[in-house]
């Protein structure tokens, strides 16, 4: 983005919908760092707006203290070398000789100590961008420059260690400085000029590309849930069809080690709760023979479900969509043919389609992050590991289901559903569920993780998670409801309940479970219509009358009328 | 190139957006209130970027007019 760009789309915009408060602390002036990070946020929300605050010039410290009582809803936290020791900046004239060095080190040491408390403060209020110095360290160091001097060095130590500490704490993301060197080349980062003139130290294209990533790391996209890989050519080389299970390859000594970088990067993938299956134009048994081979990196039952005969992949991509219960927008396609790809984006056009570059390892690599990319999370959670299980107990679940009167089916599960109302920032779970449901989501309101904390800390505010399990096996966490109380009446803002957990009437036990726990007089839906929350919809229509777009109120009574059966064993939390 | 004046004054209704067009050859720091030192790092920002060209310390100094800037330019740019 050019700065012209960014000042176009920060102009442009009239009446934003919302406005979203971030604090920006850093120790330079803030200029067009300022402008790149409205611009870069208005593009992603083009409705609303970021209203950006900073603290002092100089006074990173101040700062952060300022941060943490300013109420904005997001954080970035920018260090530069002269945050750490003004001797270590452009603008100062205090030397750097070789005298003062063990000064400057132990100042650093002592600015990172107190820089670590001051982080921690301020990511229990909102989640928090740090950026480490992306200038070159100053002309630090007696040798020549070809060879790194050993206080550098040490310096370079003070901040890794400082780095790897704010890295382990809750809601802060810390730049990469890898995918920032890519992207930004160090030579071209500083702009002396400014920096003398008027203490912004970043050349533009630095610039944009450091507000780009810290819009990135605060507000990201959502993780993609699932992908779908080619066997052929793709898992393995080889066509196993015509050399057999024995002969396809995935290994350095035949040539096909990319094959088996793949295989590890899709284990690694189901380690953090994506789902996998496979699309193949193979005879069944075929593939199921080279599947079974102990050598792969990945078990098969990894894939769930594997779907291959000589068909249209779009067929089998339409069937595995239909068992993950997921929207085609959520999944990644992976095949070596384009034609393939054509057929299956020609059929789910809003599926993100990629080709596996056999025999081209550099393009591999790249496609391998950009899968990284694509499903990349912040922190892995118990639900993660039990999704690809709970899918497979899912196909059971619906299989016995056709087999029975429903009611008497649900009755049979012997499910347990258990509440829980802490209001804990700690369990990042609830506000991801409330962020990435779709279909039985209430209105389709996403929240920022700033704004989920402001709505922990009010006093009138609630939060109801609900966990599940039954004779299939658990499934966790798997719901939420928040809002507040207001007077006699409960107003729900948020009601999510994830798609794997459909069909057993969780949804009634957590609307009846916030009248008899909370006790309103009526319960005020903030209902809003979306374009896939047809099952939220259709159960609103089953326990009373449902006006589109305005928000629905359900006293006790009119419930309680309507209530018929509640088949599962309740507990709460604190019982467990 | 005869569009330098046109894409001098887009950047200047750019950083200014309230400067109406017919006024922005009349533009500088004095008739400007706006014209403070956040939009003149803004402004040379966006000369500097939209031509491809390097400030240094006199031009950061002395370029505090719409002609100036535009004299600037295309002596940077070789076609005055």
């Amino acid at each position: 983005m050019t700065l012209a760009q960014a000042l176009g789309l920060v102009r442009r915009r009239e009446r934003p919908i919302r406005d979203r408060r971030m604090f920006i602390a850093c120790g330079f002036e803030l200029l067009h760092l300022g402008t790149f990070l409205q611009g870069y946020f208005v593009r992603r929300f083009p409705d609303e707006a970021a209203d950006l605050e900073t603290g002092l010039y100089g006074d990173l410290e101040g700062s952060l203290a300022a941060a943490v009582g300013s109420g904005a809803e997001a954080a970035a936290v920018i260090i530069e070398w002269s945050d750490l020791d003004s001797r270590l900046g452009l603008r100062s004239a205090g030397g750097w000789g070789l005298s003062v060095q063990p000064d400057i080190l132990a100042n650093c040491r002592g600015r990172f100590a107190r820089l670590l408390p001051r982080l921690e403060a301020l990511a229990s209020k909102m989640p928090v961008a740090l950026v480490p110095p992306t200038l070159p360290v100053p002309l630090l160091g007696h040798s020549a420059g070809w060879q790194a001097g050993s206080n550098e060095l040490e310096l370079e130590r003070q901040l890794a260690a400082f780095l790897a500490d704010a890295a382990r704490l809750a809601r802060v993301s810390v730049l990469s400085t890898a995918r920032l060197d890519k992207l930004s080349p160090v030579a071209s980062r500083l702009d002396a000029l400014m920096e003398l003139k008027a203490g912004f130290p970043y050349s533009l294209a630095h610039a944009s590309v450091l507000a780009g990533q810290i819009v990135q790391m605060l507000f990201p996209p959502s993780p993609m849930k699932g992908l779908i890989t080619d066997l052929d050519e793709t898992l393995w080389s080889g066509i196993v069809g015509e050399v057999g299970a024995r002969a396809v390859s995935w290994s350095l000594s035949e040539h096909s080690q990319v094959h088996g970088l793949y295989q590890q990067l899709l284990r690694h993938f189901s380690e953090i709760g994506v789902l996998l299956a496979i699309a193949s134009k193979n005879e069944l048994a075929t593939a199921q023979e080279a599947l079974r081979r102990e050598d792969l990196y990945i078990p098969a039952q990894a894939f769930y479900p594997v779907r291959a005969d000589w068909g249209p992949k779009s067929r089998h991509v339409g069937d595995i969509l239909r068992i993950w219960n997921i929207g085609a927008d959520s999944v990644v396609f992976v095949d070596d043919s384009a034609m393939e790809l054509d057929e299956v984006r020609a059929a789910f056009p809003s599926m993100t389609c990629l080709q596996f570059p056999k025999r081209h390892p550099s393009k591999a690599l790249e496609l391998f992050e950009e899968l990284r990319d694509l499903f990349g999370k912040p922190a892995v959670h118990l639900e993660d590991a039990l999704r690809s299980a709970g899918i497979r107990a899912s196909g059971a679940f619906h299989a016995a289901a056709q087999q029975a009167d429903s009611g008497e089916f649900v009755r049979g599960l012997r499910g347990r559903v258990t509440f829980d109302f802490h209001k804990s920032a700690a369990n990042p779970r609830l506000l991801e569920l409330i962020n990435k449901t779709n279909q039985f989501n209430l209105n389709g309101v996403r929240l920022s993780e700033g704004e989920w904390i402001r709505h922990l800390e009010d006093q009138d505010g609630f939060v109801m998670g609900v966990s599940y399990e039954d004779r299939f096996g658990p499934l966790g966490i798997v719901g939420v409801m928040a809002g507040r109380q207001a007077g006699d009446r409960l107003e729900v803002t948020s009601w999510v309940l994830s798609c794997r957990a459909f069909s057993r009437r969780i949804e009634l036990h957590m609307l009846e479970f916030v009248f008899r726990r909370l006790n309103p007089a009526a319960v005020r839906l903030d209902f809003r219509p979306t374009a896939r929350n047809q099952p939220l919809q259709q159960f609103l229509q089953s326990i009373g009358p449902l006006e589109n777009g305005a928000p629905l109120l359900l006293s006790r009574e009119q419930f309680y009328n309507r209530l018929d059966d509640l088949p599962h064993e309740v507990r709460i939390q604190e019982d467990v | 190139m005869s569009d330098i004046p046109s894409r001098v004054a887009a950047c200047f209704t750019n950083v200014f957006p309230d400067l109406a067009e017919a006024d922005v050859t009349r533009a500088s720091q004095a008739s400007l209130p706006q014209w403070d030192s956040v939009a003149h790092v803004t402004l040379l920002s966006a000369i500097a970027e939209e031509f491809g060209i390097e400030l240094d310390e006199e031009a950061f100094e002395s370029l505090a007019s719409y002609l100036l800037i535009l004299d600037f330019v295309e002596g940077r740019l070789g076609q005055a």
